[in-house]
């Protein structure tokens, strides 16, 4: 359809010439098929545990040997974590038994899944749009994500790596497009969330399904039994929302009422059923990030039955924007992440799929080296971390920064610039999701900037 | 609950229903009166646009008054406040928390049956641009919130100048976005002001990212947005933000929020304050040694006068009050009179949303597909509670819990960038022709799922009719309708013209009466709870024209 601007709309179009134009809108389906090709011969999740606010990553992800912990604490000062209390990790492309990084202390459950090769490190990824040095920063002479260091527009990079550019897609809503001629046959939409609306699974042609922590609410005024007058009350509710309205609004919300009746039978029924078949003993965190973990386990589970061949999953948590009182609020961020991705890393392993689904963080950007007295502000790169049993585990990829305060990474204050790029961490993930190489531009844009298309950290 | 079970708890409630609706006699009519200069629909519109929800009495009010001197008797009415009546509550046996529930309370109380309406609604527009939350550091700060909405509300249409320096120094925001103990650098231990109030009030409160044309159009340079500020400018005023801690501290890091020290403004402590230069916006650089509060001054100043406010002010206020996608001719004409309100003043925020409601383009005869916008979900109970004369055994409105239900309650966001973006396009036709539906971001699946299922529980069980509500359960009475229940065509008549101005669609208006049929007619009750079920759940009731 071809963009009309308010005064063209209002000029050209009457209400029901509008309505009868946008009938054939795409987009209002969850899955639109143009034309069957040859499904996948195996099951692939994604699952994205986007940490909003901008997770101190570099209190994460620690060096260990001497000379960079010193680095480190001088630059960290009141906010470095003690190296005695640091969890130590041996990474396989380094000297065995170097113990040359360590995690946070409360992320003991992480260092396990790291040392038996079912967890990795992506060091100092971020936001670029081509490959930046802090000399071509300083004088401007590369061009630079739009708008650094403010949180909603650093999670929208992430989220769609749009780069310089606007962009209304994001970078799962484009893997969903891509496959959706693949996956016909799927009854839910390939892109799920719990956690709100995110740009993350926006896409032109296929919709993202929103449901709450523990799946979708029944409709308590609709019944399925043809006897119960809530039955009636059910197809009267439906023939309203499906009705043809006047206004761009009312369209906009009657979509979601219908799309909403549509799918919360089959979803709930799907995890009523995974919990119904025993299957998951696994004990997850009661907090948000663990229940949300916990209904993308049960709705793995059941995957067959909503013939599902490809998913992803967007959760999130909040509380990681630390401009007051880190010292006391990290432990419990990190501690959880650690505790929720293992649970889930477990609850796979007990479904007999921990190959096939992949687990992975974003988040808004680091956060400055440097303290605010006891905090820290709007950053840029940062580490982030992927589990599963199709990760090449136990390593830390891209390139480990000197953090240290005016180093040749720093753009101020403890900003990193990032070695590794946003793209290049999708689109490692996206081919293993099945996008064939082609079409990673279209996941990445910016992707052809960067010599490796592939970081190397899934198996292929 | 099934309606079968409804039926038989309400049945014996019922009581005889006299049939009613025989024709009328044969005398001549008499002639029409001219028409009136305000119409019931034009009322209902402007009503939920300047009110917690539009209701017949007060839509014969405007009409009776009309726009402009409904709008001028308005600004006169006396502040609902929400702090006096935490204050005049003994202290909490559990903890602050629980002052959270009384202040949503207030919140409802003074939305529901406060006199200034247009006050209250143009301070919960407010409240969703200089957003401050009880999720969050504020969670046990019950008064610190209480007393920042009212400061919202007595400066609603005061100056904005006067706005955002209340809002600077208010404990609250203090404490929200952590200029509360900021203090000057350390360069041994590598510390450095505190950049989050500084970031935020330039980009959420007032001027934005990149630079505007006045009628709220990006400027362009060689075809790119122009940023309206870089790092530098942003450690400028963070530098500015340095020296200020609770009224009353003991020493400059005892944050301890005391219920006195949650209400009144920070207090600036000059040992910490930073007293190099700092760069400004514009090019404008403050000169050393300056004191903390000139320092403050000369900033707001300097953010004051910045040529975005006027449009993005104005863009912000429209869309939380009159229509998601305004033209860019209504935004610089209500930009004109923020930057002079026709008296040389800058910034009149009275003067601001009278000329937004007066517009033309807030007033539209018959809606176009732009106008108007979708009704926040808050205001889509309100409304209902308006109509059907809400309360509770105890008086109180103590849903607390609206966040969770409804994606957003009173000063309930989940952060900083308020319950949804200004900049929210659903997929589809919206998003494909360049257009916005902010209240559509949290209008999921599943948040609109939890609002009909409301709705529902509102309706059917809800309602004065139940013998067996808790003291605190909010009730709407809609027992007036029962007694029209015998007749369909009357009841949704009635209904429609509460709710909708009279203005129902023939598909809604003919499932419900399909439904009222599979009620019987002595289930007066049901017939009633149904007819307002279907409506407050419909598109054309989430539309606000």
């Amino acid at each position: 359809m071809k963009k009309i601007n308010r005064r063209e709309f209002l000029k050209t179009s009457s209400a029901v010439a509008a309505a009868a134009a946008f009938a054939s809108t795409p987009g209002l389906a969850y899955t639109q098929v143009i034309g069957t090709t040859a499904p996948f011969n195996d099951y692939r999740a994604l699952v994205c545990v986007f940490l909003h606010g901008g997770n101190d990553s570099f209190n994460m992800l620690v060096p260990n040997t001497d000379a960079e912990y010193n680095i480190y604490a001088a630059s960290r000062q009141n906010l470095s974590i003690a190296k005695a209390d640091l969890l130590p990790i041996n990474p396989v492309s380094l000297t065995p038994g170097s113990e040359a990084f360590g995690l946070h202390p409360m992320m003991g459950r992480l260092q396990a899944l790291f040392e038996a090769g079912n967890a990795a490190f992506v060091a100092n990824v971020g936001p670029l749009v081509e490959p930046t040095t802090k000399i071509e920063y300083q004088n401007q002479s590369v061009i630079l994500p739009s708008q650094l260091f403010s949180h909603n527009d650093q999670q929208a990079q992430w989220n769609s790596l749009k780069g310089a550019n606007t962009s209304k897609t994001g970078w799962a809503g484009r893997m969903a497009d891509l496959i959706r001629s693949n996956v016909a046959n799927q009854k839910m939409a390939t892109n799920a969330s719990l956690y709100g609306t995110s740009l993350f699974q926006s896409a032109d042609e296929t919709i993202a399904y929103v449901m709450g922590q523990t799946g979708p609410l029944q409709f308590e005024g609709f019944s399925t039994d043809p006897d119960n007058i809530l039955f009636d009350q059910r197809l009267a509710f439906q023939r309203v929302v499906e009705a043809q309205y006047d206004s761009i609004y009312e369209r906009g919300f009657a979509d979601i009422q219908a799309r909403a009746i549509d799918a919360a039978d089959s979803v709930s029924m799907a995890i009523r059923d995974a919990e119904a078949s025993g299957a998951i003993s696994t004990v997850f965190p009661n907090t948000p990030l663990g229940r949300q973990l916990e209904t993308v386990a049960k709705l793995i589970y059941s995957r067959n039955q909503l013939d599902m061949q490809r998913q992803i999953f967007f959760v999130g948590i909040g509380g990681f924007d630390s401009h007051d009182n880190q010292n006391l609020d990290q432990p419990d961020l990190l501690g959880g992440i650690s505790e929720s991705i293992a649970a889930f890393y477990d609850a796979t392993f007990e479904i007999g799929v921990p190959d096939s689904v992949t687990t992975f963080t974003q988040s808004d950007f680091g956060r400055t080296l440097t303290s605010n007295g006891d905090g820290t502000d709007h950053a840029w790169g940062g580490n982030q971390v992927v589990v599963g049993g199709a990760v090449k585990g136990r390593d830390i990829y891209g390139n480990y920064p000197v953090l240290e305060i005016g180093g040749p990474e720093d753009v101020g204050g403890g900003r990193m610039i990032p070695a590794t790029s946003a793209d290049q961490y999708a689109a490692t993930l996206a081919k293993w999701f099945g996008i064939p190489d082609i079409d990673l531009d279209v996941v990445a844009p910016n992707l052809g900037n960067f010599a490796e298309r592939d970081l190397g950290f899934m198996i292929t | 609950m099934s309606m079968n079970r409804l039926i038989s708890i309400t049945a014996s409630l019922m009581l005889g229903l006299a049939g009613c609706s025989g024709g009328a006699d044969d005398t001549t009519p008499p002639p029409p009166p001219p028409p009136p200069p305000v119409t019931v629909a034009e009322a209902y519109q402007f009503l939920n646009q300047t009110s917690f929800g539009a209701t017949e009495a007060e839509a014969q009010r405007v009409i009776d008054m009309r726009f402009e001197a409904w709008i001028d008797d308005q600004m006169q009415k006396e502040v609902s406040l929400q702090l006096p009546h935490l204050q005049a509550l003994p202290p909490p046996q559990m903890g602050m928390f629980e002052l959270q529930r009384d202040r949503a309370d207030i919140f409802f109380r003074n939305a529901l049956h406060g006199e200034d309406q247009l006050r209250q609604r143009v301070a919960f527009a407010l409240s969703e641009i200089m957003v401050v939350s009880e999720l969050g550091a504020l969670n046990n700060q019950p008064y610190s919130l209480a007393s920042y909405y009212d400061m919202l509300a007595e400066n609603a249409f005061g100056n904005y100048r006067d706005l955002i320096e209340d809002v600077t120094l208010h404990p609250a925001m203090g404490v929200y976005l952590s200029m509360l103990g900021n203090e000057k650098p350390n360069p041994t231990l590598n510390i450095r002001p505190d950049e989050n109030y500084a970031r935020e009030l330039m980009q959420l409160f007032s001027i934005g990212l990149v630079e505007l044309n006045i009628d709220g159009s990006e400027k362009l340079d060689q075809g790119q947005p122009i940023p309206t500020y870089d790092q530098e400018i942003i450690e400028g005023f963070a530098h500015v933000y340095t020296g200020w801690t609770y009224a009353g501290a003991t020493r400059f890091q005892d944050v301890f929020p005391t219920p006195s020290r949650q209400v009144v403004p920070m207090q600036h402590w000059p040992d910490f304050h930073d007293t190099g230069p700092k760069t400004l916006l514009n090019g404008i650089t403050l000169p050393a040694g300056q004191s903390g509060e000139q320092d403050l001054s000369d900033a707001l100043d300097n953010i004051f006068i910045h040529p975005n406010v006027g449009p993005f002010i104005a863009i912000r206020l429209i869309q939380r009050l009159v229509t998601s996608n305004p033209s860019p001719g209504y935004v610089s004409r209500v930009a004109a009179v923020f930057n002079d309100n026709g008296a040389g003043v800058r910034g009149d925020l009275g003067a601001v949303v009278k000329a937004m409601l007066l517009d033309d383009e807030a007033r539209p005869a018959i809606p176009m597909e732009l106008d108007g916008k979708v009704k926040e979900p808050l205001l889509r109970l309100t409304q209902l509670w308006r109509a059907y004369d809400a309360t509770s055994q105890s008086g109180r409105y103590p849903l607390n819990f609206a966040y969770i239900v409804f994606g957003q309650g009173p000063l309930q966001a989940p952060h900083v960038f308020n319950f949804f973006s200004p900049f929210f396009a659903p997929p589809g036709e919206i998003r494909n022709n360049d257009l916005v539906a902010p209240e559509l971001e949290i209008a999921t699946e599943y948040l609109n799922t939890y609002v009909t299922n409301y709705m529902f529980y509102q309706t059917f069980a809800l309602n004065s009719t139940n013998t067996s509500l808790n003291e605190d359960d909010v009730y709407i009475n809609f027992e007036s309708e029962m007694l029209l229940a015998a007749d369909i065509d009357m009841l949704i008549d009635s209904v429609a013209n509460k709710l909708l101005a009279g203005q129902i669609s023939d598909t809604l208006r003919n499932e419900i009466a399909g439904m009222l049929a599979l009620i019987p007619e002595t289930e007066t009750a049901l017939r009633a709870a149904e007819t307002i079920y279907f409506i407050v759940t419909s598109p054309e009731y989430a539309y606000q024209r």
